[in-house]
């Protein structure tokens, strides 16, 4: 195929560079969800024609719609549709040694209604990402599907799934609703319960701060509206200090956002920390803590400006690499970082922060 | 360079039947990616089949008209002067017969020669 050349150091004079990508879509056509959902939700599919709401208003103005144009299978199928594509666009022509499964059907980003069908739906979702993709490839793990609106669903799942030895994460997509609310906390409470990451990804039904503006280029700049909301939710709302251990990784908001919202959620603190009293730390330190932040889309700045975001965070451990294969956006493990960075770094970003933050086991 | 010099070092690409009007492959000149285009009038292009941004293979692109500006919000006129190659990934648009990107002139993939001969294409750097 035609590509940039495989196994390209991104680490000039060095063998090659470990690389941990914790944004990868695999994707399931619904009917294909249908063998592994409960005998009372099959009809939706088959028979009642039930398709996943979609709040975006906008078609994605580019050459391949979602997807990259090059990763649409010849037969029509989305991309992420076919693991054999994505080993040689991926995997393979960029020697990724480990890929983070984030999905692409994820019911916290669908409406409130009809929670039983969607939580069903979600595991049914698991099950077929399992078999499908985990059970076939080693270089991938996995995240569990949630559907945040029914949180002791949720929860069940976690629990169902939370043993699994490839599962590293539980998946919630953006709709409009802050996580950090009480009311989700028997998902957070069931993924510390099992040492996972919650995974906090986009998503077409995120809007703006405005909702949705006229064009599809102004809500895309503006996907980090929506983790600055997450982010501070999660803080505010005590998440971390109720769960010492629970790490979060912001999946498709890109980085440049976080030392305003530390800055401002430490000012706030200061000021008004007898609102939120159960808040012990300043957000800083508990962002620091807790919180990771993946590059894609990543926003594009010369070394010296990236080591300037890096110093006002006052951390080189929150940033992990993220590709966002097969979608339009994809980031180049090769391209995504520019040039001049230590090797130290980046040696981090690509694999190392990702190792720590997903427990993922060292690469032999 | 005379025709028999790009000949002893051209690679060939096609047959000039296998590449209509409108289409485009990718080829290679060793380890050099390249993508060939005839355009509408028949012409054919080539350039380095490596997007200037990200590394896309441009040949899994689209061609079309460029995007010009216009002076009202909701005016979109595509620009026919120009025929386009748009990036398969993030959309970089690139003028096909100069290579140089639509939103800035400054930023140029490298032209390939490409010419027919005996009924094939053929490539040489």
């Amino acid at each position: 195929m035609t590509a940039t050349a495989q196994n390209t150091p991104a680490v000039p004079g060095r063998e090659r560079t470990e690389i941990v990508d914790v944004d990868v879509h695999e994707r399931a056509a619904l009917e294909e969800l249908v063998p592994y959902l409960e005998p009372q939700w099959r009809r939706y599919i088959t028979e009642f024609g039930w398709q996943p709401e979609r709040l975006l208003p906008y078609a994605q103005p580019t050459a391949g719609g979602l997807d990259r144009a090059d990763a649409k299978l010849p037969d029509g199928r989305p991309g992420g549709s076919d693991l054999g594509l994505v080993r040689d666009q991926l995997l393979d022509l960029y020697d990724i040694d480990t890929a983070i499964l984030t999905g692409w059907l994820n019911a916290s980003a669908l409406g409130a209604g009809w929670p039983e069908f969607k939580t069903g739906l979600m595991s049914a979702y698991n099950d077929w990402q399992v078999e499908m993709w985990l059970e076939r490839e080693p270089r991938l793990a996995g995240s569990i599907h949630v559907n945040a609106h029914d949180p002791a669903g949720a929860a069940r799942e976690i629990d169902r799934l939370g043993a699994h030895p490839r599962m590293v994460q539980v998946m919630l997509y953006i709709g409009d609703k802050p996580f950090g609310d009480p009311f989700y906390e028997p998902l957070f409470a069931a993924a510390a319960r099992h040492n996972l990451v919650i995974g906090i990804h986009h998503s077409e039904n995120s809007p703006t701060a405005l909702g949705h503006h006229r064009w599809f280029a102004e809500w895309h700049t503006l996907v980090s509206q929506v983790f600055m909301s997450q982010t501070v939710s999660l803080v505010f709302n005590g998440v971390f200090d109720r769960h010492p251990g629970l790490r979060v990784a912001m999946i498709e908001g890109g980085f440049s956002w976080v030392p305003h919202i530390m800055w401002r959620s430490d000012q706030q603190w200061r000021e008004l920390r007898s609102e939120v009293p159960w808040l012990h730390r300043k957000p800083s330190d508990v962002i620091r803590e807790h919180v990771r932040f993946a590059t894609q889309p990543i926003e594009e700045m010369s070394a010296r400006q990236f080591l300037g975001l890096i110093d006002q965070m006052e951390s080189d451990e929150l940033v992990l690499f993220s590709s966002d294969y097969p979608h339009w956006d994809f980031d180049s493990p090769e391209r995504a970082l520019p040039p001049g960075l230590p090797d130290e770094l980046v040696r981090k970003i690509l694999a190392g922060n990702a190792r720590a933050t997903y427990r993922l086991p060292d690469a032999t | 360079m005379s025709a028999t010099a790009e000949s002893d070092q051209a690679t060939r690409v096609c047959a000039s039947d296998e590449l209509a009007p409108g289409e485009m492959r990718p080829a290679a000149l060793g380890r050099l990616p390249a993508v060939v285009i005839r355009l509408h009038d028949g012409s054919l292009h080539a350039l380095v089949n490596r997007c200037l941004h990200h590394g896309a293979p441009l040949s899994g692109g689209r061609l079309g008209p460029g995007s010009r500006g216009t002076d009202g919000v909701g005016d979109h006129r595509p620009d026919h002067s120009v025929d386009a190659l748009r990036c398969p990934w993030h959309g970089y648009e690139y003028d096909v017969r100069t290579g140089c990107t639509l939103f800035d002139p400054g930023r140029r993939l490298r032209r390939l020669t490409v010419w027919e001969e005996d009924g094939s294409v053929l490539l040489s750097p």
